[in-house]
């Protein structure tokens, strides 16, 4: 374990460097990231201003959401999307069993060799914007809330990472995953938005099978005193437990699936 | 010599949905929990000492990559016990990949944008080098594989041979007890691929790597390895060493008699006549204890002989020939 925490600097660092051969697209990438999510922001807060509020959520509240949402997603995303998303082409082309002869755990190498800087641009915007509607909220800190909304965002990121590993964990069984991120994104969407507003199946599937809506809206909700539907008083606590449980599900799937593994081919 | 590899009864079975032809049958495809068993490895036993260089050789599915797989640890085995250094490969891994190097021919372990010694360094942690032991294995690697000009450039801008060369001096820079290599000489021009074979045969001879390699390219074997494993289908055919399968099919060797002018037929009892082409007649010496001497002798004079050929088989032709003849030839595996 200490071998391994000892390691991470020189595989992030790596990784640093091999993407420091390309700054300028680097620094395009994150410019591009931000004025994308930006745009989209605008346009909801247009929508807002328009209907004065969504679900009961005024646009500051909105705001706090959107924030919270893209800054969990980048941290967890940041050590999982990408490395996750091409396990396909990893196990097709069998540079995943390359990893797998390193005397080192194969999901510290991936995540951690990959780790992935591009996410910077979605991470100032979502710092950026928190702070804004922090200080237009006007919330009641107290060291505790203080202490829930840092643990919150640290348990959605790390719910963001496990279903990122759960599902690129899928390809050393099927070979093809991919189709698997894009539900996971058409969740994600929704994900930005108050969950009061979609229909009662909807929510249900998104505290439960599809647990996104832990990846914002619970956590705003309780750090804003709004009702959570279905969870109600247990919402504090869920959102907490979730990012942890999810990350022994994941890590039990992903050594399930590395021991089944059985190659491409070849 | 204790032996440091040990497969005994060693199987792997692939387990793939049934696939059934046409659209229908595709569709049907999706609803079906049927599965057909492809068995890769089939009851293979063989050890390995410490310090040998073996070839791994068989044809495309013969299974050789699935073999090398779980001796390293990627694959686990359906059946039978295999033992790399003491130790389950696949259950233990970590410690497996610590004491191994694998090369693989046709995937880069190197960083692709960044220079060469990007890559050593990284694996100077993974493999946790103490700093004076790499150092010194690195200055011997860079002068014997001759990577003094090109190790501070990326990757990306590296020949294929000098990549070669990298990928198993940063495969040895740990002082691997066994090296893996699967096909490290594929793609290579000549140059380069006599500078990696006198390189593993010399890092087998003085340094003890122990050596295991899979080629499609049999001067690889004849050069570096004098130990062969056969198989085919899964099946182990043939265990032993190059000069006993040579031995094992008889010499094969091929006579050609080039005359003045064509002689007409000429039936000789100590050589096959394979070709005539005139004035050219192309002969089988299946015999080993026929020698050049007892066919001219038996040709005799008289037929306007110009010229002779003798040519010793090469590997490929014993190759070529054990696989035409294995069924008969499968009683050669211990």
């Amino acid at each position: 374990m200490l071998r391994t925490l000892r390691l991470l600097p020189h595989l992030i660092g790596i990784h640093v460097r091999t993407h420091m051969e390309y700054r300028s697209a680097l620094v395009i990438g994150w410019i591009a990231q931000a004025v994308g999510y930006g745009g989209m922001y605008a346009s909801i807060a247009l929508i807002i201003n328009r209907f004065e509020n969504l679900g009961g959520w005024t646009w500051p509240q909105m705001a706090l959401l959107l924030a919270f949402h893209l800054l969990a997603y980048a941290v967890g995303a940041c050590i999982s999307f990408v490395q996750f998303r091409d396990m396909e082409e990893k196990i097709r082309f069998g540079t995943f069993d390359a990893i797998l002869v390193k005397p080192i755990g194969p999901w510290t190498f991936l995540a951690f060799s990959g780790l992935n800087i591009e996410y910077g641009g979605h991470i100032a915007l979502a710092i950026g914007l928190m702070i804004w509607a922090l200080l237009s909220l006007d919330l009641p800190w107290t060291p505790g809330l203080a202490l829930y909304f840092a643990a919150a965002v640290a348990s959605a990121a790390m719910l963001v990472a496990a279903l990122m590993t759960m599902i690129g964990a899928t390809a050393l069984i099927w070979v093809r995953s991919r189709h698997l991120f894009a539900i996971f994104f058409g969740f994600w969407e929704l994900a930005r938005y108050p969950l009061n507003i979609f229909p009662a199946p909807l929510q249900i599937l998104m505290i439960t099978f599809a647990p996104l809506g832990f990846l914002a809206f619970i956590p705003c909700a309780v750090v804003l005193g709004k009702p959570v539907p279905i969870l109600g008083d247990l919402a504090p606590a869920a959102s907490l437990l979730i990012g942890p449980l999810f990350v022994i599900l994941a890590a039990a799937h992903w050594r399930w699936c590395l021991r089944n593994y059985q190659g491409a081919g070849g | 010599m204790p032996s440091i590899i040990a497969a005994r009864g060693v199987e792997k079975i692939f387990r793939q949905p049934r696939r059934l032809p046409g659209f229908i049958g595709g569709l049907r495809t999706l609803f079906t929990r049927e599965f057909t068993e492809v068995r890769a490895v089939d009851g293979i036993s063989f050890d390995i000492a410490a310090g040998e260089a073996t070839g791994y050789l068989g044809p495309n599915g013969a299974g050789k990559s699935t073999m090398i797989k779980m001796m390293t640890g990627i694959l686990v085995p359906t059946a039978g016990t295999l033992s790399v250094l003491g130790r389950e490969p696949h259950s233990n891994r970590i410690l497996n990949a610590a004491e191994i190097g694998v090369v693989f021919g046709q995937r880069s372990q190197l960083w692709w944008d960044l220079p060469v010694r990007d890559s050593f360094d990284l694996n100077r942690h993974i493999y946790d080098i103490p700093a004076g032991r790499f150092t010194e294995n690195l200055r011997y690697l860079t002068a014997m594989l001759d990577m003094g000009g090109y190790i501070d450039r990326p990757v990306r801008q590296l020949s294929l041979g000098q990549r070669m060369r990298a990928e198993i001096a940063m495969a040895l820079l740990h002082d691997p007890k066994i090296l893996f290599l699967d096909e490290p000489t594929i793609g290579l021009d000549v140059v380069a691929k006599d500078a990696v074979r006198k390189f593993l045969a010399e890092v087998n001879r003085e340094r003890g790597t122990t050596i295991i390699l899979t080629t499609h390219d049999l001067v690889d074997i004849e050069e570096i390895c004098p130990r062969l494993i056969m198989v085919d289908d899964g099946k182990l055919l043939f265990d032993g060493e190059l000069k006993r399968l040579r031995a094992t099919l008889g010499s094969r060797r091929r006579l050609t008699l080039e005359f003045a002018g064509d002689p007409g037929p000429i039936i000789l009892t100590s050589a096959t006549l394979t070709a005539d082409d005139g004035a050219a007649k192309h002969f089988l010496l299946e015999d080993e204890s026929v020698s050049l001497l007892d066919v001219l002798e038996e040709l005799g004079r008289g037929h306007g002989l110009k010229d002779v050929k003798l040519e010793e088989p090469d590997i490929e032709e014993v190759i070529r020939t054990f696989y035409k003849t294995k069924p008969q030839l499968a009683g050669a595996a211990p």
